[in-house]
């Protein structure tokens, strides 16, 4: 589903984000991206969906490489892939269903199917009853999950995640990612960055550590350290 | 197709309230400025009104009385042939043509144009001299032309043109740089809407553009809004120029006979042209001002 090879991208001379990274994702796996802030996590994370391009390299999506892919078919590479951040990145002046709703509707989506998609992704997030709430009467938590249904409304092959648990609570956290485990049961791959040792220990799935740039250790249901 | 264009709707109208004040000021501007363009081609349509019987290069014109006789016209015409050295051309301007002439020269004096029928214009025939004909040399003949039967009086363009083309081109190209001035400053002022609208809706573009909306599908409802501030303005503008026309040309009619005004007014209907001179204008500023201002924070 996804594949690096020799992925270099730097900032500066001296800010190299990533140097040399290669690795696969197949289909349906959940990987966490693990490293110390300015590893390169979110860097490889934007690369995904062609936030950045890296100076040499490729980056394989769904079979397809996308550096050279002509920006006009960029947005139709995004469709496939849902993104979750830290800052959840909900419209405050929206609601709950609108929020979700929005994600359907820039890409044409009937309203019909919107009508009927979105209510069913907000039951599967825990967030039934919840439609017409703003996103301020929300709880950290119940933003996260709004974003998570934005991210997954549209059925994408991969979810990228960047610190979805990065500002709850250990409690919300764990919730949050029990969700991102049964959309990945549903076949969908999941690449996560986090800082949250307890969470990468607890799920026991594949981890992959850089360390400026480079990746150090690629482990299978491997742990934080 | 219809949720894109009801979405595309729904943006254009909230951005429009969410930015009120500028939006405002954006088509104030754009009014203003279309108003100056609007009034220049105006005035220089109405100039051409005052010089319409000089039209094509026609120096000098020879009056006919009304009750002239097909002899003594065909007598002017062997005199003007005759003089084929010093006259390249001309041509007769019969009682119909005189008429359609009066329609423009007099659309500031309708009272005067209504006296005005075939029995009692006079018609005319128009001269356009050789190349390096003097003028002078032309007045030299004309006193000839005024013996002969039937003749009015002649006219050399000269005398009337003079004055008129040295306004014409004073206020015409003034107001033309004055005009530019303001289209650019509607321009620029549109420009900085919609940036402003665009930079307060960052994150929801940033949004977008992830979820995989088009640059197209994120540019057109701002494109869209910034049409309607260059219409909106196109259209105050229309009212403005409508009611400054209909005011000059009311006005014209209480001013002295023979003020020289009486021409001076644009009654042929190219007011409406003007107008939509001035909405096609405003449409073109307005959008392209927008796409460019929405192209700059596309860029994730």
């Amino acid at each position: 589903m996804i594949r690096l090879e020799n992925v270099t991208k730097s900032y500066s001379t001296e800010v190299v984000a990533l140097r040399d990274a290669s690795f696969d994702v197949a289909k349906g796996e959940f990987v966490f991206l693990v490293g110390p802030s300015g590893s390169g996590k979110s860097t490889l994370l934007r690369m995904l969906n062609r936030q950045e391009r890296p100076e040499r390299g490729a980056v394989w999506v769904a079979g397809r490489n996308i550096i050279g892919m002509p920006p006009g078919r960029v947005p139709h590479l995004r469709r496939n892939i849902g993104n979750i951040f830290q800052d959840y990145k909900l419209l405050l002046e929206k609601s709950v269903f609108e929020n979700v709703a929005f994600a359907q509707e820039v890409i044409g989506r009937p309203s019909h199917v919107i009508k009927q998609q979105v209510p069913a992704v907000l039951e599967l997030v825990g967030l039934a009853g919840k439609e017409d709430r703003l996103p301020h009467q929300l709880s950290g938590g119940e933003q996260q999950r709004v974003s998570i249904a934005r991210a997954f409304v549209n059925r994408p092959l991969i979810l990228l995640a960047d610190e979805p648990t990065g500002n709850l609570d250990p409690g919300t956290g764990e919730g949050i990612m029990r969700l991102l485990d049964r959309i990945n049961k549903t076949g969908t791959t999941v690449v996560m960055a986090t800082h949250d040792q307890r969470i990468v220990n607890t799920m026991r799935k594949r981890v992959i550590q850089l360390d400026r740039g480079v990746i150090v250790r690629d482990q299978a249901r491997g742990v934080y350290e | 197709m219809l949720s894109r264009i009801r979405y595309t709707l729904r943006e254009t109208f909230d951005s429009f309230r969410r930015n009120a004040t500028l939006t405002v000021a954006a088509i104030i501007t754009a009014a203003i400025s279309l108003l100056g363009v609007g009034l220049t081609l105006l005035s220089q349509h109405a100039f051409d009104n005052l010089l319409a019987r000089w039209e094509g290069g026609v120096e000098m014109i020879v009056f006919m009385r009304p009750q002239a006789t097909a002899e003594q016209l065909q007598l002017v015409e062997d005199n003007l042939s005759e003089q084929s050295q010093f006259i390249a051309e001309f041509s007769y301007c019969d009682e119909q043509c005189s008429l359609d002439e009066a329609d423009r020269v007099l659309a500031g004096e309708p009272g005067v144009r209504e006296l005005l029928d075939e029995n009692n214009i006079t018609t005319q025939f128009k001269a356009i001299p050789t190349e390096g004909t003097d003028v002078e040399l032309l007045r030299q003949l004309s006193g000839a032309f005024s013996e002969l039967p039937s003749v009015f009086e002649v006219k050399f363009a000269e005398d009337q043109i003079s004055l008129i083309s040295q306004l014409q081109s004073f206020f015409g190209f003034r107001l033309l740089l004055l005009s530019g001035f303001l289209l650019l400053a509607a321009i620029l002022l549109i420009w900085n809407t919609i940036r402003t609208a665009i930079f307060a809706r960052r994150r929801e573009i940033e949004v977008m553009k992830l979820v995989g909306a088009t640059d197209w599908f994120i540019r057109i409802p701002f494109m869209l809004e910034g049409l309607l501030h260059g219409l909106i303005g196109a259209g105050v503008a229309s009212l403005g120029l409508w009611v400054w026309n209909t005011q000059w040309t009311t006005g014209v009619q209480d001013f002295p006979p023979n003020s020289g005004f009486a021409a001076l007014v644009v009654t042929d209907g190219y007011e409406v042209t003007v107008m939509l001179i001035m909405f096609a204008i405003g449409a073109l500023a307005g959008a392209i001002g927008s796409g460019i201002a929405a192209s700059k924070f596309l860029d994730v």
